[in-house]
C-alpha cells in the first residue's frame, strides 16, 4: 500500500465468469488452422447512442458460425434491462421491449460463455467491443482478449488491397447496406441487433471465399 | 436462441412445401435446428457416392445443379431453384447419394437435420407421403415437383377431411402373402433360385435353425451380387442375400408399414409373429401390394371429381388421373385394375357432366326432361378399355316418346349431350373424328329407332353396317336409365338368334386384318403417309382380338362382360378346349394396352403407331409372343363360322 494508492482506481473484483473467461486464452489459435476450421462469432448490438461514455447496450445479436455453416440454434439474442429515463432513444431505434429482458450480470455472464476464445467479428466492430467492455467493467474485465476482425475493413482488404486508406474512398462504400448489396445478400429485419449479425455473418462467409481465392487460407494470414 | 433469425428462417420455408404443410409450431422447431450453410460457385455440397449427410437441403439462394456422373462425365439431371428441396434420399433411404450437388454461383443453403424432420415425418402424415411421392416416382424432389403436388392439393380442396395417409385403404384391404418362400442358410444359389422359379416368386427369405428370417434374396440380388459378380451358381445363399432383414408384424398400422419401407427403401418387408426378426415369418408385404392398396388414392380422385360442378377443376383432376396412370404402368400394375380405375374416373366425369347439363337444361325444358334416357359409352370406352384420352365414341339412348314429342324430346337429349362433349373435350378427350357422339342427331335417338338400326345392321350385314356392329355392340351404360340398354342387349341377341349369318359375316370382318406374324421376320408397318415405317398397334394387333372376343361373345349370348381380355378369361371357362389358347388371348390384349398407352404416354399421342425399331428387346418378345395367339384364334374362327366355305 504505497501514498499515491488513493489515486488510482479501485481494482474491481473479478466475477468467477471472467477468470473463466480469460482462462481461455492460454492456447493460442496456430497460425496454420485454415479458415474452415476457424470458429467465429459474429455479434452486434444496439444501444442507446453512440457515444460509449454515455449510451449503453439495448440489445445484443450474436452467431456463431464455423466449417462455413451457421446452426441457427447456436444463435444467440439478448435484450437489456435499461432504466426508463431513456425510452427516447429506444423509440428511435425502433426497438420493441421484449418479454424477458435479462440483468446486466446475467447478460455479462452469458455473453462471456457465449464467445468463449472464438475470433470476434462485426461490421465497424470497434464500436460494438467498446460499448461491451464497458458494460462488462464492473464484473472486472479490463479488455475482450479474442481476436477480432471488421468486416469492414476486411472487405476492404479485400477490394482494394492492405494499404488501402479508407479516407480516399467514396464515403459510404463499405457500410453494410452497401456490402450486402454488392455481395448479393438480401437485406431484411435491419435495425435489429440478431438481424444485423445474420446479414454480417452471411457477409463474412462471402468473404471468407474471396479470401481463399486470394491466397488468404488459414488464422496467420487472416490476422497478419 | 434468436428469434429474429428463427423467424427469418421460417417465414422463407413456409412458402415452400413440404414445410407449408407444417404447423406453425413444428414451423419453428424445423428452423430454429437449421444450419445456414455457404457453398461458392463450382463447390460440391455432396458428391455422387458420398455417404448421406445428416442434412438434406433447401436452397435459399442462388443456384444448384444436381448432376449425375456416368462414365466420366457429367449430365445435369435438375437444376434447383430458390426454394427447392434436394438430397432427400438422405432422409428417405440413408444411402449414399446417388447425385452431385454443385453449386452453380455462389449459394446460401438451408440445411435441415434428418433428425428433427424424422419427427416430423411421423407426426405429419401429409410431409411423409410428399415425400413418399416424390420417392416412389424415383425423382428428385425438387420444386416443379412441389408445384404439381401443391396443384393437387388445390384441385382436392373440397374434401376438406385431412386423411392423410388415409388415402390408402385401410388394414384390411391389404393384401399380402402369408405363403412365404424360404430356405435354410447354407443352400446353393442355384437350388434357391430353382424354387424361385419354381414358384413364381422375385424374392426368398433365408432362415435359421430354429426358422427365423436371417436374410432376404431378390431379382434384383441375383442380377446385381451373382450375375454381375460373375460368381458361381454353387455360391451359399448367405454370401448374397441383404441381411440382417427390416422385420414388422403384420397387425402394425398400414402407416408405420409403409414409411419402414419408404424409409429403409425396401421393396419387401417380412412379417414376423412378435414383429422382430427373432421369431417366426407370417408373411411378406411388397411394394406391390402397398401399391395396389392405393385403390383410394384413384378414390380421391373420383372423391374431388363428385365434389366439384366446376368443369376446369374436373379437368386438372383428369390430368392428375393421367400421371396416376403413368405411375401404374411403370410399376406394372395389372392392366384389368388399371382399366377399371380409369375407365371409372371417365365414367364419373361423364355422370358429373351429364347432371350437370339437366340441370342447366332441365327447368326450361319442364316436359322434356322427364322423358327416361341412358348415356352410353361405345368402342373402347364401352369395353373400359380405353387408358388414354383418345376419341369419343358415345351415344344416347331415350324412351319412345309419342310421335309428335319426338322432336322437341330430340332436341332436348341434343341440348344434354352438347354439353357433356363440351365438358369431355375440356377435360382433355378428342372428339371422334367420325362423329359417334351423342351430339350428333344420328346418334341420339328412341329406344325404337335404336333397335330398327341395330336390326338393319344385322339383317343387311354391309362394310359399313359391320363396323358400326364392333362400335356400338360394345355399349355401356354409364348413367341414367340401365333398363333401356338391357333391353337393347335382348333386342340384339333376339335378331342375332334369327338371323346367325350375321355372325358369319361378323366373323369375316373379324378376319380382315391377318396376325402379324411377320412382324420380326419383316415388319408389317405403314408403307406411306405420316405413319410410314411405323407399326399401328390397334388396327394389327389389337382390333383383331378384340373382334374375336366379341364375335364369341355374342355367339354365347354371354352379357355384360365389357373387357376384351375380360372376354377372354370368360371363354377360357366357356371352352376349356381353348382354356390356354383364350387365357393366352387375354394376357397379350392386355400387353397390348399396357404398351400402347405408355407409347402414348411417352409421345403425347394415342399411342397407336409404335415404331419398332424403338422398342427394347423385351418388348419386342412380348410383342411377338402377343401375336401369337391372334393366328390361332384366326385359324378357329375361320374353320367355326365355315369362313373358306363363305363368299362375300
Amino acid at each position: 500500500m504505497g501514498f499515491f494508492d488513493f489515486l488510482r482506481p479501485k481494482p474491481i473484483p473479478k466475477a468467477t465468469f471472467v477468470t473463466a473467461y480469460e482462462g481461455l486464452f492460454e492456447k493460442k489459435i496456430p497460425a496454420v488452422r485454415p479458415i474452415s476450421q476457424l470458429n467465429f462469432v459474429v455479434l452486434d448490438t444496439e444501444t442507446t447512442g453512440l457515444n460509449p461514455k454515455m449510451d449503453y447496450i439495448i440489445s445484443f445479436g450474436g452467431i456463431k458460425l464455423s466449417h462455413f455453416s451457421i446452426p441457427v440454434r447456436n444463435c444467440k439474442e439478448m435484450y437489456l434491462k435499461v432504466p426508463i429515463k431513456n425510452a427516447e432513444a429506444i423509440q428511435v431505434h425502433e426497438l420493441i421491449r421484449t418479454k424477458d429482458p435479462v440483468a446486466l450480470r446475467d447478460f455479462a455472464r452469458e455473453f462471456l460463455e457465449f464467445i468463449g476464445p472464438h475470433i470476434l467479428v462485426g461490421h465497424h466492430v470497434g464500436f460494438d467491443l467498446a460499448m461491451l467492455e464497458k458494460a462488462l467493467r464492473p464484473f472486472g474485465l479490463k479488455k475482450l482478449q479474442n481476436p477480432v476482425l471488421d468486416t469492414q475493413y476486411f472487405a476492404m482488404r479485400l477490394e482494394k488491397g492492405i494499404q488501402y486508406d479508407p479516407s480516399m474512398g467514396k464515403p459510404g462504400e463499405f457500410t453494410l447496406d452497401s456490402l450486402c448489396e454488392r455481395y448479393g445478400i438480401t437485406l431484411d429485419d435491419r435495425h435489429t441487433a440478431a438481424g444485423d449479425a445474420f446479414l454480417t455473418a452471411q457477409l463474412l462467409m462471402k468473404l471468407l471465399k474471396l479470401a481463399e481465392k486470394k491466397g488468404i487460407k488459414d488464422f496467420g494470414s487472416l490476422f497478419r | 436462441m434468436a428469434n429474429v433469425i428463427v423467424n427469418r428462417v421460417k417465414e422463407f420455408l413456409k412458402r415452400y412445401p413440404p414445410f407449408s404443410f407444417l404447423h406453425e409450431a413444428s414451423l419453428e422447431e424445423v428452423a430454429g435446428q437449421v444450419e445456414v450453410r455457404y457453398i461458392s460457385q463450382n463447390e460440391f455440397l455432396f458428391k455422387q457416392g458420398d455417404v448421406a449427410q445428416q442434412f438434406f437441403f433447401v436452397l435459399k439462394e442462388g443456384s444448384v445443379h444436381l448432376t449425375e456422373t456416368k462414365e466420366e462425365k457429367e449430365k445435369v439431371v435438375e437444376v434447383c431453384d430458390e426454394g427447392d428441396v434436394f438430397g432427400v434420399l438422405a432422409l428417405l433411404g440413408k444411402r449414399p447419394y446417388i447425385l452431385n450437388a454443385q453449386a452453380k454461383e455462389d449459394s446460401l443453403i438451408y440445411a435441415i437435420p434428418i433428425e428433427i424432420f424424422e419427427k416430423t415425418l411421423h407426426e405429419n402424415s401429409r410431409v411423409a407421403l410428399y415425400f413418399a411421392a416424390g420417392f416412389a416416382s424415383g425423382q428428385v424432389v425438387v420444386r416443379t415437383d412441389l408445384s404439381q403436388s401443391q396443384k393437387a392439393r388445390t384441385s382436392f380442396k373440397e374434401v376438406s377431411r385431412d386423411t392423410g395417409l388415409l388415402i390408402f385403404t385401410g388394414q384390411s384391404d391389404l393384401n399380402y402373402s402369408s405363403q412365404v418362400l424360404t430356405c435354410s442358410q447354407g443352400t446353393a444359389i442355384r437350388d434357391a433360385v430353382a424354387s424361385m422359379a419354381e414358384k413364381g416368386v422375385g424374392s426368398i427369405v433365408i432362415t435359421n435353425a430354429k426358422k427365423h428370417p436371417v436374410g432376404i434374396l431378390t431379382d434384383k440380388d441375383l442380377r446385381n451380387r451373382l450375375i454381375a459378380q460373375n460368381k458361381g451358381y454353387d455360391t451359399a445363399i448367405d454370401e448374397l442375400m441383404t441381411s440382417p432383414v427390416i422385420t414388422k408384424n403384420k397387425d402394425s398400422p398400414f402407416s408405420d408399414l409403409y414409411l419402414t419401407m419408404i424409409k429403409n427403401r425396401l421393396h419387401h418387408l417380412i412379417f414376423t409373429e412378435d414383429g422382430t426378426s427373432d421369431s417366426p415369418i407370417t408373411g411378406i408385404l411388397s411394394d406391390h401390394d402397398i401399391l395396389l392398396s392405393q385403390g383410394n388414392s384413384p378414390a380421391v380422385l373420383i372423391n374431388a371429381l363428385l365434389n366439384t360442378w366446376d368443369v376446369s377443376e374436373m379437368a386438372k383432376i383428369r390430368d392428375r388421373a393421367e400421371r396416376l396412370l403413368e405411375y401404374y404402368l411403370e410399376n406394372e400394375v395389372s392392366i384389368d385394375f388399371v382399366a377399371s380405375i380409369i375407365s371409372e374416373i371417365n365414367d364419373t366425369i361423364i355422370r358429373k357432366a351429364v347432371q350437370m347439363a339437366c340441370k342447366k337444361h332441365g327447368n326450361n325444358h319442364p316436359e322434356a326432361a322427364k322423358v327416361k334416357f341412358c348415356f352410353l359409352s361405345l368402342g373402347s370406352e364401352g369395353r373400359e378399355e380405353q387408358l388414354l384420352r383418345t376419341d369419343l365414341d358415345n351415344a344416347i339412348v331415350f324412351e319412345d316418346v309419342p310421335a309428335e314429342k319426338l322432336k322437341t324430346t330430340q332436341e332436348y337429349m341434343l341440348l344434354i349431350a352438347q354439353d357433356v362433349i363440351e365438358t369431355l373435350l375440356t377435360c382433355g378427350f378428342q372428339a371422334c373424328p367420325a362423329e359417334v357422339m351423342a351430339n350428333n342427331p344420328k346418334w341420339c335417338q328412341p329406344l325404337s329407332t335404336w333397335k330398327n338400326l341395330f336390326a338393319d345392321w344385322i339383317h343387311s350385314p354391309n362394310q359399313q353396317a359391320l363396323m358400326n356392329a364392333t362400335i356400338f355392340f360394345d355399349f355401356r351404360p354409364i348413367i341414367g336409365q340401365k333398363a333401356l340398354t338391357e333391353e337393347l342387349s335382348e333386342h340384339i341377341f333376339n335378331e342375332i338368334s334369327a338371323k346367325s349369318i350375321f355372325l358369319n359375316f361378323l366373323a369375316k370382318n373379324a378376319l380382315l386384318n391377318p396376325a402379324p406374324l411377320g412382324f420380326f421376320r419383316n415388319f408389317i408397318v405403314e408403307k406411306s403417309g405420316e405413319q410410314k415405317d411405323k407399326f399401328d398397334i390397334k388396327l394389327r394387333a389389337m382390333m383383331p382380338l378384340a373382334d374375336i372376343a366379341r364375335l364369341m361373345v355374342l355367339s354365347h349370348r354371354l352379357v355384360g362382360i365389357n373387357n376384351t381380355f375380360k372376354r377372354f378369361e370368360k371363354l377360357a371357362e366357356i371352352e376349356p378346349n381353348y382354356r390356354e389358347l383364350m387365357l393366352e388371348a387375354g394376357k397379350a390384349y392386355e400387353i397390348l394396352m399396357r404398351m400402347r398407352a405408355s407409347e402414348g404416354l411417352q409421345a403425347g399421342n394415342s399411342g397407336r403407331y409404335i415404331q419398332p425399331e424403338r422398342l427394347g428387346k423385351l418388348q419386342r418378345q412380348l410383342l411377338k409372343n402377343a401375336f401369337a395367339p391372334i393366328d390361332e384364334l384366326q385359324k378357329i374362327i375361320r374353320v367355326r363360322f365355315q369362313l373358306d366355305y363363305f363368299g362375300s
